[in-house]
Parts: structure tokens; sequence; C-alpha cells
């Protein structure tokens, strides 16, 4: 069936139905084959068997002499058999009949000079006719059965074939309905299975008492299963994750601001309402990540044939990111390449998105005088590539494998990050392409990661 | 009455340290659950406020190995896991109280207030020894429907007395309920503000225990 969407006929969707009309078409086919053959076989034998007879009935006559013959009162012979009438005789001398019986023609039977077996009609209907010489000289003996009255032997002796085998037509199709019904159960049972699964229950299918044949369908659509279930988790546990990342810093608002409003003393309410302020930049960037990464999960695809100047949104970006750095004594660090690079094959808007969470990462976990540095650089075949590096602690090989995971923060860090930024970059990158790998900077100490594009 | 407070996040942890401290709480943070596990373990605090999600050692394996150690200090969990199931897991493993985030300071400072006062057997929120009575509260003290300048140290000495009225308790005891950490506690503190207590409650209400510490009891003395 690979490749051929269409299952034939559009009135046999269903396998059972195609079964049984098929099973059930060959059979009658093959039941019509041989009512035929055998319609043909007991045509001939029984057209032997009569003609035989004929030929014996003949012989009696023939046995008389031409006066016994004209004796004969055959209209007077009783009927011995069914079939009896309809076999006649005329008995001709010179071309004068000299007797016939009384169902037979006036006109002759057969032709003058003929001899043997012949066909014949006369008045409308069909005979067959035995032509031999009488005892005597001159004397011709014709002796003839109705056609009809030999298909009538014919379909006698096949009604008695026919009629088993048109009683056992209809037992047959039943019987295969039944063989193809059960056949067809595990099939059934698993649509049944299918169709009335939990809409969130990850349970795989069973495999037991699944044919061979569907065992297959059955794995891929288990695995589809698992994979739906992972995913459905990893949507709540992405709820969950973001209701409780979100409100973390409202609690602390609140709790910053209701300070401010018990503060006993003009310094302890600065300071609670500086908090306040804080939190509500932490509570801002968390929120702006979430709808960025909402956004990007919503993308349907790639906006190909956009390009973007990095250095232009690279240079944008470090200029807002100056103030962060300066504050905590961070060098931050631009190293273009001279040339300028190859556009990034990615609106301005998500580069400007990935630059900034790539460089706001470096130096949110990196310590106080880190120093950050953002590179340039063309590479073989065209392609660009875009390095950020910092001092900072790095990442262990176990956090690394964790980055992924969205709202994973190294724990023991006093940042407040959220956790989505990795997210962000990796998202963005798959959309358009871009390559991005995670290491240890050699020249800084700390985490590396670059952006590869053509 | 002092306070352990594990939580993680700077921001909140601060506000809630200077909000439980304007409460009239003495707040100790620690910010992993490392540090909360063996904090607890050292039963100087009266009722501790525990964030689930923590660094090291996560809220709930600090709150079933404590409590596994038979740490009876209340505990007040707060959370920003909302959902039914996990309230229900926080209280059944050994939670007192359970606060969603975002939480009002003044509930959580009520809540606490009526956890350390279940926790020691009291129905009332205001404690009673005889004619001397301290209303948490308002911070007032008063003797015989008299209000009495009971603050600070003083008020806080008292309270801890009162609270657990008929049991003795040692210096060391009383230096814990009335310091946080990194106060430099004099050698005499305590007999000092006992001294100045005594000046302003009834006669024998604050009893010494020679060798061993103060006791009030409940009735009060005769």
């Amino acid at each position: 069936m690979s490749g051929r969407g269409h299952l034939g006929l559009p009135g046999l969707q269903s396998l059972q139905a195609r079964l049984m009309a098929t099973v059930m078409g060959l059979v009658c086919v093959v039941w019509l084959v041989v009512v035929m053959a055998t319609w043909l076989d007991t045509e001939h034998e029984v057209g032997e068997l009569l003609d035989a007879h004929m030929s014996q009935a003949a012989s009696l006559l023939v046995s008389l002499p031409l006066n016994e013959l004209t004796r004969l009162h055959l209209s007077e012979t009783p009927t011995l058999h069914g079939y009896q009438p309809k076999v006649v005789f005329q008995v001709f001398h010179l071309e004068a009949q000299v007797v016939r019986s009384a169902t037979a023609p006036a006109q002759p039977l057969a032709p003058l000079g003929s001899e043997g077996f012949s066909e014949a009609v006369i008045d409308g209907r069909a005979w067959r006719v035995f032509t031999t010489p009488g005892l005597d000289e001159h004397v011709v003996i014709h002796v003839g059965e109705q056609d009809t009255a030999r298909a009538d032997v014919v379909l006698a002796s096949l009604r008695s074939v026919i009629w088993p085998m048109a009683v056992a037509l209809p037992l047959l199709a039943l019987a295969v309905w039944g063989a193809v019904r059960w056949a067809v159960g595990p099939l059934r049972l698993l649509g049944w299975q299918v169709a009335h699964r939990e809409p969130d229950v990850a349970d795989p299918l069973p495999l037991a008492g699944v044919p061979l044949e569907v065992r297959p369908l059955v794995h891929e659509l288990n695995r589809l299963f698992a994979r739906m279930a992972s995913l459905l988790q990893a949507e709540r546990r992405f709820t969950a994750d973001a209701a409780h990342e979100l409100r973390t810093p409202i609690a602390a608002i609140r709790m910053q601001a209701q300070v401010a409003q018990g503060a006993l003393d003009d310094d302890e309410r600065n300071d609670a309402l500086a908090a306040t302020l804080q939190g509500c930049d932490r509570a801002t960037r968390l929120v702006t990540q979430l709808l960025q990464l909402a956004r990007l999960e919503a993308e349907p695809g790639l906006a190909t044939g956009v390009h973007t100047d990095v250095h232009t949104s690279l240079q944008q970006v470090l200029g807002d990111l100056w103030p962060v750095a300066q504050r905590r004594h961070q060098r931050l660090e631009a190293l273009p390449h001279p040339n300028g690079v190859g556009p990034c094959p990615a609106p301005e808007t998500l580069v400007a998105v990935l630059l900034r969470n790539l460089v706001d990462n470096a130096l949110r976990y990196s310590p106080d005088h880190a120093w950050v540095r953002v590179q340039t650089q063309t590479l073989d075949a065209g392609r660009t590539r875009l390095t950020v590096e910092d001092s900072g602690p790095g990442l262990s090989d176990e956090h690394l494998a964790r980055l992924g995971e969205r709202f994973f923060r190294v724990l023991g860090t006093q940042q407040s990050g959220s956790g989505l930024g990795w997210s962000i970059v990796t998202r963005v990158a798959t959309l358009y392409g871009l390559d991005v790998r995670l290491g240890r900077s050699a020249d800084l100490g700390g985490l590396r990661v670059d952006v590869e594009w053509t | 009455m002092r306070v352990l407070l594990v939580e993680d996040d700077d921001l909140l942890g601060s506000g809630l340290r200077a909000g439980l401290r304007q409460q009239g709480f003495q707040v100790d943070w620690v910010r992993d659950g490392v540090a909360a596990d063996t904090e607890l373990r050292t039963g100087a605090h009266t009722v501790a406020v525990l964030d689930l999600g923590l660094p090291r050692l996560d809220g709930m394996a600090v709150l079933q190995a404590v409590r596994g150690a038979k740490v009876r200090t209340p505990i007040l969990v707060l959370t920003a896991r909302d959902a039914v199931s996990a309230r229900i897991a926080g209280l059944d493993a050994g939670a007192d109280d359970y606060l969603i985030k975002p939480i009002d300071l003044h509930e959580l400072a009520a809540r606490l207030r009526a956890l350390v006062r279940r926790s020691h057997g009291q129905v009332q929120n205001r404690l009673v020894a005889g004619p001397v009575e301290l209303d948490p509260l308002s911070h007032t003290v008063r003797v015989r429907g008299e209000p009495v300048d009971v603050v600070g140290r003083e008020y806080d000495l008292l309270h801890a007395l009162l609270l657990n009225a008929g049991r003795v308790l040692s210096r060391g005891q009383i230096e814990q309920h009335l310091y946080e950490w990194g106060h430099e506690v004099s050698s005499n503190a305590i007999e000092v503000h006992v001294h100045h207590l005594r000046r302003k409650l009834p006669p024998k209400t604050i009893e010494t225990v020679r060798g061993v510490g103060y006791v009030i009891h409940k009735a009060g003395t005769a």
C-alpha cells in the first residue's frame, strides 16, 4: 500500500467490505464457471445417451419386415415415461410414408438419402433425427426427438448439481463474513482503543494481540503518543514555571512596597523604594522575555530573504548594555571584523534579541570586573562567526547539558536571571538556521558561545 | 521572636527581612536548602518561613528532613507553587502553614504569630501570667490593666518567657530568642535585661532558677 493514499473503490473504505467483496466476487465467478462447465459436460453426455437411445429404438424398427411395420398401431402405445412421447418415428418405403408415430410430423424428418444423425427444423420446432435403412429394401426409418425434450433432460440432471451449490453460496458468504470479521477483529479493537483514549493519557497502546502486520503502526502510534505526552508535560511545566517565576518578583515588589509603607525613617523607606523599582525592572525583563519566547514559539517558520547587518545590531545592543557593565565594573569589548561580515539571515529585531540575550547572560553570570568580548569573523566558504565569550566561571558539563531547559538557572548564582535567555537564543537559531555552539573560552576562561551562519 | 527566613531570591528575601523586622521579629536569613536544614536543626528559631524552590536542597526535602529529625519549630511554607496538590504535599510533608506568593506582610506576620501561639499551646494571642498581660499584636504589656513601657529586648525577653511559661529558659536559650546572628552579646546582657524588666513588673514575676535560668509561672506568683 506504500505511496497509495486512495484505497480503491469509494464504497469499499472498510477493510472488511473489501475482503468480503473480493472473496465473494471470486467465489461467484468460480461458481459460474463450474456451472457452465457442468452444463456443457452434462449436455454432451446426456446428448450421447439420448442418441444411443434413439438408435436403439431405431434398431427395434429395423428388425421388423415391411408388412409388419405397416400393421403397427403406434398411436396406441402406452406412455411409459415422461420423455417418451417426444420420441417419434417415421417409416418410408419408396419415398412414401408407411407409418409414423402419432406425435410425429407429416413431412419427413430428414431428406432422402441421408443416414445417421442430423438436425431438422419442422414447423418451427427443432429436432434431432436418426435415420437408418430398414430390413427390407427401400425402407427408411427416421427416429426423431424434439430438442426441447432433450434440453429438459439436461436441465433436470443439471438441477441436481446446481441447487446444492445455490444453497451453499449464501452459507459460504455467511461463513466468509464471519471469518473476515474475526480476522479484522484486532484492527477494529485497535480503532476503538485509539478513538476512546483520554486525550491527555500517555499510556501506550497494548501490543499484545495486535496482528504482526499492524504492529509497526502501533509502534509508531505509541512513539507519537509518548512524544505528545512529553510535549504536553513540557508545556505544563513551562506554564507552572512561568507562574512561579512571575510570582517571586511580584511578591518581592509587594513586600518592598509594604516595607516602604511601614518604614520608620527615610533611609529605610528609600532603600525599600529602590528595591521596589529594581523588582519592577526585573519583572519587566522577565515578561519581555516570556513574550519574546511566546512570539518565537508561535512563529510558523522562516521569514526567508531577510538579512541583517550584525555590526549595526551589535553596536546598538552593546550601547544598551554598556551601563549594566559599567555598574559592575565589567569590561565589555567589541571586536568587529574590520572589513565587515556577511549579513545574518534573520530579521533585525530577532538578531537584536539574540545578541542582547547572549551579551546580557555573559555580563549577568560573570563576576564584577569580569571581561566580556564580542567578536565577529569571516570563515571559509562565506561563513560568518559571531563569538561571545566571558571571563566568568563558565559552566560545568552537567550544567551545559541542562542549559536548554527553560528557567534553568545555575544554583548558587546570586544573579536574578530568568533562565529564559538561552531558550530564546536557541529558538531564534533554529528558526533561521544559525548554528549555535557552547564551549569554554580559551582566551578569557569563561563561557564561549559561537553563532555561525552562511 | 526570632524567625528563620529561607529565601533564595535577593529582592524578596531582603524585603521579607525588612518587613518582618518592622513587625517586631528578629530575622535570620539563609538562601539555600542546606543552610536551612542546618539552622532548623539547631532549634534556635521560634518559627521559620521556608521557600520551596531552593538551591542545593529543595524546600520539600528540607521539610521532610527536619521533620524526620523531630525538629518541632513551626514552619510556614512560602512559595509560588499554587497547585492544590503542591499545597497538600507541603502540608503533609510537615509544613504548619502554606502561603502562596505574593503575600501581604501583615498577613504573614499574623500567621507567624498564630503559628507560634499554637505551637506553645496557647489559644489566645494575648499571653497572661497572673497580673501581667502581653499582646503580641500591639506589642504592648499591661500589669493589672495598666500599660507598662516594655519595649525592645525587654519586650522580646518577656515574650519568650511568657510563651514558655512554666518552663525554665537558660541564658543561652534566651539569647537565641533575642538576638539575630552577628550580634555581639555581652556576657551579662541577659542579666541586665532581666534586671530592667523586673523593675517594671510586679515583684517575683520572673523567678531565677539558680544555675539554670529564668522562669515565669503561668498563674504568676503570689
